[in-house]
């Protein structure tokens, strides 16, 4: 090979790095980060109707077959929907009084209350787009009301919390991200994290003192710390397992996510930020 | 190198609205790394550098990951298998599979750890064994129909050095 073509190969790898590094660079610096968020927002605005548009040409082709070959589950899903809707009917019917009683408590202690906070309905558009994080991408953006920090509530429970806005898609990170960590309140005032551990792993619930006393489906919801992220009373996870191990500094605590996070077609964005 | 780009572009939207949606074990398959890794192949380490890094830009616009690291890797990605395939006898039958199995786990497992070093700790706690089979085993199953399109795109650059035009489309890839 030619020393010539060797060193022009050498130097075009090189330049390419450099100006990776240097994007990597931009997008690290919280000074220039507004410079790389802002490409990706105007890349996903051109980029959003382009997929959704695909998706509306596929979608029905890939329903179809899905139907077919998924009919007999889906009619007996079906029963059991319309049978936990009948049950979640009267629940509602009996709740109403206590929560009109809850409502007026937080409203007195100053505490947002969740179902009195404005939310923006949206639909997932996209999930898990890459294998290294746990994230949805949501139809609605900051045009439609959904700015960062937002959190996301759904499926039963509190799915994540927006980390990128654009004009009229979001990103948000989902409590099982490994990134995700959440203030928790559970039984008799008691407090802890929630940890993420990755898309594909069991959360964890951190900060617990050793032998705490714990029940297996026991729920954790959001506290209402003053620094907490999230507006406080949202079900976060429940206890699957725990145990304390000897000499251990904290409890070992393994809970699964409140929300069914595998039915994220629609969620809600709450408009809330934390108090600073 | 509108071919290219019109390349890379399909394959973009195949992999976030089809490809995402196949997702088994916790992970689903990268079409993104088979792009400089079938350009590499076809003609050279350089133009294997160059296509991983445009392919990767174009990766990190809708990903939530950090910017420019798919095309930092990318561009690795297309450098190191140009350099090796080009020892090994780009033209063996086998060059290809192996290449985009080989280079494909070895791209997720760069994209981790250089995505843990940027403070990304959660790139290191996926489930490798499951995204390193479920990758390696669609690379090979995806690697013939990108390599014909990478092949088309090539072709129409007019390179004369790989086996784009030398072989001409005698080669069933």
């Amino acid at each position: 090979m030619p020393r010539s073509r060797r060193s022009r190969r050498t130097l075009t790898v090189i330049i390419l790095v450099v100006l990776s590094l240097s994007l990597i660079s931009l997008d690290q610096n919280a000074r220039t980060h507004s410079l790389t968020s802002g490409v990706k927002s105007v890349a996903n605005d051109v980029y959003a109707p382009l997929r959704q548009g695909v998706l509306d040409v596929i979608s029905p082709i890939g329903n179809f077959f899905a139907g077919a070959v998924n009919y007999g589950s889906v009619q007996a899903q079906n029963e059991r929907l319309e049978r936990t809707i009948g049950e979640l009917r009267a629940a509602q019917l009996e709740q109403g009084f206590e929560k009109n009683q809850l409502r007026e408590i937080t409203a007195l202690q100053n505490l947002p209350f969740l179902q009195a906070l404005p939310t923006v309905t949206a639909q997932t558009q996209d999930q898990y787009s890459s294998n290294f994080t746990a994230t949805i991408t949501l139809d609605k953006g900051r045009a439609d009301g959904v700015d960062v920090g937002y959190p996301v509530v759904g499926a039963g429970g509190l799915v994540g919390q927006v980390i990128q806005s654009f004009h009229h898609t979001a990103v948000v990170r989902l409590i099982t991200d490994g990134q995700s960590k959440v203030d928790v309140t559970f039984g008799s005032q008691l407090l802890g994290i929630v940890d993420g551990q990755g898309p594909s792993s069991s959360m964890t619930a951190d900060l617990v003192a050793p032998h705490t006393p714990l029940k297996k489906g026991e729920p954790m919801f959001t506290s209402s710390l003053d620094a907490a992220s999230f507006p406080p009373g949202i079900p976060v996870a429940t206890v699957r397992t725990f145990h304390t191990s000897a000499g251990a500094s904290q409890e070992t605590i393994d809970v699964d996510p409140a929300a069914d996070l595998s039915q994220l077609a629609y969620v809600d964005v709450v408009q809330w930020v934390p108090s600073t | 190198m509108v071919r290219v780009a019109l390349v890379i572009f399909v394959v973009l939207m195949v992999q976030q609205t089809v490809i995402v949606a196949l997702r088994i074990g916790g992970a689903h398959p990268d079409l993104l790394w088979l792009l400089p890794i079938t350009a590499a192949v076809l003609d050279g380490p350089e133009t294997g550098a160059i296509v991983g890094f445009w392919a990767g830009l174009s990766f990190d616009l809708v990903l939530p990951t950090p910017f420019g690291l798919s095309a930092l890797v990318g561009c690795v990605l297309g450098y190191a298998v140009g350099s090796l395939t080009t020892a090994a006898d780009p033209r063996a039958t086998w060059v290809r599979p192996v290449a985009a199995v080989a280079g494909s786990i070895a791209a997720d497992m760069l994209f981790a750890v250089l995505g843990a070093i940027l403070g990304q700790g959660e790139m290191v706690q996926v489930d490798f064994l499951a995204l390193f089979l479920v990758v390696g085993v669609s690379s090979l199953v995806f690697v013939f129909p990108i390599s014909r399109l990478m092949r088309w795109a090539l072709a129409g650059e007019g390179h004369r050095r790989s086996l784009v035009s030398a072989q001409g489309d005698s080669r069933a890839w």
